[in-house]
């Protein structure tokens, strides 16, 4: 489905364009030596040269692969996507659900409803995330979970 | 050299109170489960818990962190032998051989094997510190900018030169982190840096989110494509069966001796643990008179692989305590740490806190013994986990990681941004860039580059500070020698083939 060819040259273009952009945000800074020593962009200037140099390189060697050999197949795609959709669906409900409820609701959707776990299973194990998140970080680190825009309308 | 065995008993003072013993116990079992468990390792497992010791002393905090890091070594091992899946990359090269052992029915011959090495190795980590950690940082005292800059530059050319991935992604993948490391507010000049228009940046890229999204997403997203199936063997330890193999262990001995040394040196030279454990391997392989029984259950391909896996993670502390370069990527976030609480990794460190230094160098010893000891008691309950379904694991850890991410400053940028290193992490696994130079720019390339701008200062801007002097020659010579290494090392390697073929 996606050739390693491929994967190697997306790659290469996603370097490289963070190279690009830390050169042109550090020449907005200054990369000579000025008054006070060296100035803030120029090391930052060197990185991004060599970053954007490098990604060339592995841009023209990717493209020189053969393109037969396949880096992920239809299967690692569909396995790959079952993790990572819900995980990143998880992530944008938290400002949203906050932490909790989202936390709650990501464990039981991926066990109940994608792996087909019992919902006893389901309900349990997201019980027990939501116990330990509360008591380990909340209660014993002090660590102030985001409740959310709904944890916010509801009060808490 | 008896100063600093006076100085290592002073350390076992320290490190030996209850409460440091159960810290030690606290880490290892902590380690062993994030190196059982996949998409958890050594550098998140350290960086998950590093906020958490914030209101710890130093010499607490430290013991804890590394004991995580030595059960977390061991961990990985458990897997690779019982299962045929590497918990941790160092410990893919055990898979080789522990694993069919163990499949022959032998499992606890296998562990072992690998346990004991592993123990041997680490203890000849630790004597290597105990040894050399003083003397080079009293060498280090003498250190200006210029030399510090030449060591940065040394430690990073050594990743290029004999880290084993291409060099150009080497080279790539470290530019970025010092890209990253220079995300915010330069602290010489005030001025803030490729923020990109996003204003939160301003307090930069912390490197705890950085690793829990190279190695947590990143290895997550590996594991679910590679779908683990667990096969497992029986995890049941035979008592006699163990002291039975550590007493063959003895006629190991030149492997181990061998080992120990590969993974000293890889550890002290940033190649880190899982280089060490290849390299010991391979070599191991070849000057094998065994060699066809390699890949079947040969004990070398277990010893080799172990003892130079702890060796490295081990020795990797010395150059971190001693100069302030970390030599893997764990002691990169242990130095993190240091330098969060308050401590300067370096030379000085040794004057300022002795007790903080021989405290950890005393724990090293101790909290290896209790490593062996618990790994071998727990090994019946850590194989029942992998039973656990990977769907049921997957999204736990996930959380984990997040709400990790999310802990270092309370900010739910950092969560987003964890995951875009976790999808850069899977690219640069899959593509074999290598993950820990990243981690180590995004680290320590603040301290290089203060280094490099104080050195242009004494210079009033002229490069040629860093040949004056023997030793800045010496250190900036040595790096552009294993900068060119790789090119070399290509062309002898593609004329090699030729030569074959005309035979």
């Amino acid at each position: 489905m996606i050739s390693r060819r491929a994967l190697e040259m997306l790659t290469a273009a996603l370097t490289g364009t963070f190279g690009v952009a830390v050169c042109v945000s550090s020449l907005e800074l200054g990369i000579a030596w000025g008054a006070a020593g060296v100035s803030a962009g120029t090391l930052p200037f060197c990185t991004g040269t060599i970053v954007t140099a490098g990604s060339l390189f592995n841009l023209v060697s990717g493209a020189r692969m053969a393109p037969g050999e396949t880096a992920i197949d239809a299967d690692n795609a569909r396995r790959l996507a079952g993790l990572f959709l819900p995980a990143a669906t998880y992530i944008a409900a938290i400002p949203l659900l906050g932490m909790y409820v989202s936390s709650v609701l990501y464990v039981f959707g991926v066990l109940h409803l994608q792996h087909r776990a019992s919902l006893l299973r389901g309900l349990v194990t997201a019980t027990a995330v939501l116990l330990a998140l509360y008591f380990l970080f909340e209660i014993t680190f002090r660590v102030y979970m985001p409740r959310g825009w709904l944890g916010n309308a509801l009060g808490f | 050299m008896e100063n600093n065995i006076e100085w290592l008993l002073h350390g076992f003072a320290i490190a030996a109170s209850p409460h440091h013993l159960f810290l030690m116990v606290l880490g290892v079992m902590l380690g062993i489960l994030v190196g059982v468990l996949p998409g958890l390792g050594a550098p998140n497992g350290v960086s998950l818990l590093l906020p958490l010791t914030f209101g710890m002393d130093p010499v607490s905090a430290i013991i804890l962190l590394s004991c995580m890091y030595w059960g977390a070594l061991f961990g990985g091992s458990v897997t690779s032998i019982l299962f045929n899946i590497p918990g941790e990359p160092s410990s893919v090269a055990t898979t080789f051989d522990g694993y069919p052992m163990a499949r022959d029915g032998h499992p606890t011959r296998a562990l072992t094997y690998a346990f004991g090495s592993a123990a041997l190795g680490a203890l000849a980590g630790v004597v290597l510190i105990t040894v050399l950690a003083s003397w080079v940082a009293k060498a280090a005292l003498a250190f200006g900018s210029p030399e510090f800059f030449a060591v940065y530059l040394l430690a990073f050319a050594s990743f290029i030169g004999m880290g084993g991935s291409p060099p150009i992604k080497t080279l790539v993948a470290l530019a970025i982190g010092f890209a990253v490391a220079a995300i915010g507010i330069d602290t010489v000049s005030g001025a803030v840096r490729l923020t990109m228009g996003v204003d939160e940046l301003v307090k930069g890229v912390s490197f705890v989110v950085a690793v829990m999204g190279l190695f947590g997403i990143g290895e997550l997203l590996i594991a679910v494509e590679e779908e683990i199936k667990v096969k497992a063997v029986s995890s049941k330890v035979e008592w006699r069966e163990v002291g039975r193999t550590l007493l063959k262990l003895p006629g190991h001995w030149w492997v181990l001796l061998r080992s120990a040394a590969v993974g000293c040196w890889m550890g002290i030279t940033p190649g880190g643990p899982t280089a060490a454990s290849f390299m010991s391997y391979g070599l191991a392989k070849r000057l094998s008179p065994r060699h066809a029984q390699f890949g079947k259950g040969e004990p070398d391909g277990i010893i080799a692989p172990e003892a130079a896996d702890h060796s490295a993670g081990t020795s990797a502390l010395l150059p971190m305590l001693a100069l302030g370069v970390p030599g893997s990527a764990t002691a990169a976030v242990m130095m993190g740490g240091l330098m969060i609480w308050g401590l300067n990794p370096g030379p000085m460190l040794f004057v300022e806190k002795p007790d903080f230094v021989w405290g950890l160098i005393a724990s090293m010893y101790m909290g290896n013994i209790v490593a062996v000891i618990l790994v071998l008691l727990t090994v019946p309950i850590f194989a029942a986990l992998m039973r656990v379904p990977f769907f049921m694991l997957a999204p736990l850890i996930f959380i984990v990681c997040t709400v990790g991410a999310y802990s270092v400053s309370n900010s739910y940028l950092d969560v987003m941004l964890m995951m875009g290193f976790g999808v850069i992490g899977y690219l640069f696994k899959r593509l074999s860039y290598p993950l820990a130079p990243l981690v180590l720019a995004i680290v320590i390339g603040d301290k290089a580059e203060d280094a490099f701008r104080q050195s242009m200062l004494m210079s009033k801007g002229s490069l040629e500070i860093f040949v004056h002097g023997k030793l800045v020659t010496t250190l900036v010579v040595l790096s552009l020698i294993l900068l060119v290494l790789p090119l070399i090392l290509q062309m002898i390697g593609r004329r090699v083939p030729k030569v074959a073929a005309t035979d």
